[in-house]
């Protein structure tokens, strides 16, 4: 498990710190043969936004659903809000939008969400504001199957935030949108994402995941395998060097006092060391007889640890 | 509850598919029940009537005396029935079609008011269609009374109460056996077709065959149809002798009870698919 600094939110977790969602061997199996959730221990923290990132088929939408009472775990256990998945006084407190927006395509947008708001039991007026705030307002009586993606989209989110929820879980809202879309989506993200509401998002798209989310959990095959703030994902600082002949300078390196970590990463060294020490260790290479063309500063991208800890399966 | 029925209601009514049926089912009504038959026997001149045939008796059943069995006979398992199973079949079949279920649940109500706010939804809605149904008749046994010059002599309203209750009924159990079948297959298009070809040709047909023989009176008795018709034969039959449905072998009573534990079965049924299964 590289790059990883903390995982499984369970094990290094202040006491009392408060939990919006808290999971323990969350596991989902399909038949005998299936795991699509396996063993999985989450803690979405108040008040955060908590990128849920793996690629596609990784269990994140079957952890959601399990999250929101949609589907039952095979083993494991679920707290949201405190309250059993799916409980009508949990939900009351969640807004959600899970895979693609589904809506009645005969009713406008208006009524939609009139429905829903009858189902949430909140007052009518909600329904304007909700409209309001995902910038709908305008196209509110148009029928839902004449929305563009992009439209049904946000009416998925307005409809999330009809109960004004202290938890909104969002599951790769911004699938199939155009890049300005997209860019829409983000930055409604991140100002629903103010205050004290937590948001769960899930997501693909490392990107979205770097821009908007406070932590980070990375999962694979239905596991955790790595979770913490992006910058912790990123791992320790280091340097790169690109140094002739490369095996000698490895030898070297790896040997040198302070090094931590020495590999040879598309054809340069990659050393877990501290940024301070290169002018020491350039002349420690260089007197060796190692010819140094670059050194610089370096620390993994998002996209290098995801494909590190989901073993570069597509995304 | 409340919450669930007001959604489920505003579903219903703002749904073009309703209306559709509506017309559908009062088109059947008017033009089956009247038009056709008026059409036909209205202009043989009696001289010219096969022998044996009355036009006048088929006319007379027409008239506002009878359009309590005459619209009643409309709920068959061949005519309202497919109707109310359609209806059923669609309010409970779309959610999984469209993915909507998922929206629904994830706003607050359990699955079991969910559905069972539905049922009431649909059923306020049946009853409407059956009062539209009723009065669609009462129009056309009008007109047909006026055209005829023959007076109009309408049923008592306790009569017709009892008959908007049994048309209620026998629509309940059809569209809550749609629903059912929605349910079990999570969308619409099978659960229609199964439907249609249990409504069509078990009850339809293989009632009909069983009439034909006493020994299959005990499973005769257990057909909706066979109940609904014992129902809808409670209230008379119009048709001239030998050409209306068979003598029903259910009493009313029993017919009553039969059709409601079916009604409810079908719902318990639909509940329980809804609260076990996965929504995916």
């Amino acid at each position: 498990m590289t790059a990883v600094t903390s995982k499984n939110g369970g094990a290094g977790r202040p006491p009392g710190e408060d939990l919006l969602v808290e999971t323990r061997g969350l596991t989902k199996r399909y038949g005998g043969r299936i795991t699509a959730v396996d063993s999985l221990d989450l803690a979405v923290r108040r008040g955060e936004v908590y990128g849920f990132l793996g690629p596609n088929g990784a269990g994140k939408t079957t952890t959601l659903r399990m999250l929101l009472g949609l589907i039952r775990p095979s083993s494991g256990k679920a707290r949201v809000l405190g309250e059993k998945p799916g409980s009508p006084e949990g939900l009351s407190r969640v807004g959600a939008l899970v895979e693609s927006p589904a809506f009645y395509p005969y009713l406008s947008g208006k009524d939609n969400l009139r429905v829903m708001a009858r189902y949430a039991g909140v007052p009518w007026w909600r329904v304007d504001e909700a409209l309001m705030e995902v910038e709908l307002g305008g196209r509110a009586k148009d029928k839902f199957r004449k929305y563009s993606l992009g439209m049904k989209q946000r009416l998925g989110v307005a409809a999330a935030l009809l109960k004004d929820p202290e938890l909104l879980i969002l599951d790769e809202p911004t699938n199939g949108l155009d890049p300005k879309g997209m860019a829409d989506m983000r930055a409604l993200i991140r100002q629903l994402g103010h205050g004290n509401r937590t948001v769960l998002l899930s997501s693909h798209l490392l990107g979205e995941v770097e821009q908007i989310c406070d932590r980070v959990g990375v999962v694979r095959k239905g596991k955790l395998v790595a979770e913490g703030t992006v910058s912790e994902l990123r791992g320790r600082e280091g340097l790169l060097v690109r140094a002739s002949p490369l095996e000698e300078a490895l030898y070297i390196a790896a040997r040198l006092a302070g090094v931590e970590e020495a590999t040879v990463v598309d054809g340069a060294l990659r050393l877990i060391v501290d940024p301070e020490r290169a002018a020491e260790i350039n002349g420690k290479l260089v007197s060796a007889g190692i010819s140094v063309s670059e050194l610089r500063p370096a620390e993994q991208s998002l996209e290098e640890v995801f494909l590190e800890l989901t073993g570069r399966e597509t995304i | 509850m409340g919450a669930s029925f007001s959604a489920e209601f505003l579903k219903l009514r703002k749904r073009p598919s309703t209306w559709v049926l509506a017309l559908v089912w009062l088109a059947l009504i008017v033009l089956l029940g009247y038009i056709l038959t008026y059409a036909t026997f209205a202009s043989i001149p009696e001289d010219a009537a096969p022998p044996g045939m009355d036009p006048d008796a088929f006319l007379q059943t027409l008239y506002p005396e009878n359009v309590l069995s005459n619209v009643l006979a409309g709920f068959s398992s061949a005519g309202g029935g497919p109707v109310a199973l359609i209806l059923g079949a669609l309010a409970v079949g779309s959610e999984y079609s469209w993915g909507t279920l998922k929206t629904v649940l994830t706003q607050r109500p359990s699955r079991s008011r969910v559905l069972l706010g539905k049922v009431f939804a649909l059923g306020l809605v049946l009853v409407g269609l059956v009062v539209l149904a009723f009065v669609a008749g009462a129009t056309a046994s009008y007109v047909v009374s006026r055209l005829e010059g023959v007076a109009a002599d309408w049923p008592s309203a306790g009569e017709i109460l009892r008959a908007l209750a049994v048309g209620s009924l026998i629509s309940a159990v059809w569209t809550a056996l749609g629903a059912f079948l929605a349910a079990l297959f999570r969308g619409t298009p099978l659960a229609i077709g199964l439907g249609m070809v249990y409504a069509l040709l078990l009850e339809g047909v293989v009632g009909t065959v069983l009439v034909s023989n006493e020994d299959y009176d005990p499973y005769r008795k257990f057909l909706v149809a066979e109940n609904a018709n014992s129902l809808i034969n409670y209230f008379g039959s119009a048709a001239p002798e030998g050409l209306g449905p068979p003598d029903s072998i259910v009493e009313p009573t029993r017919a009553v009870l039969v059709l409601c534990a079916y009604a409810v079965f079908f719902v318990v049924l639909a509940v329980l698919l809804l609260r076990r299964r996965d929504v995916t």
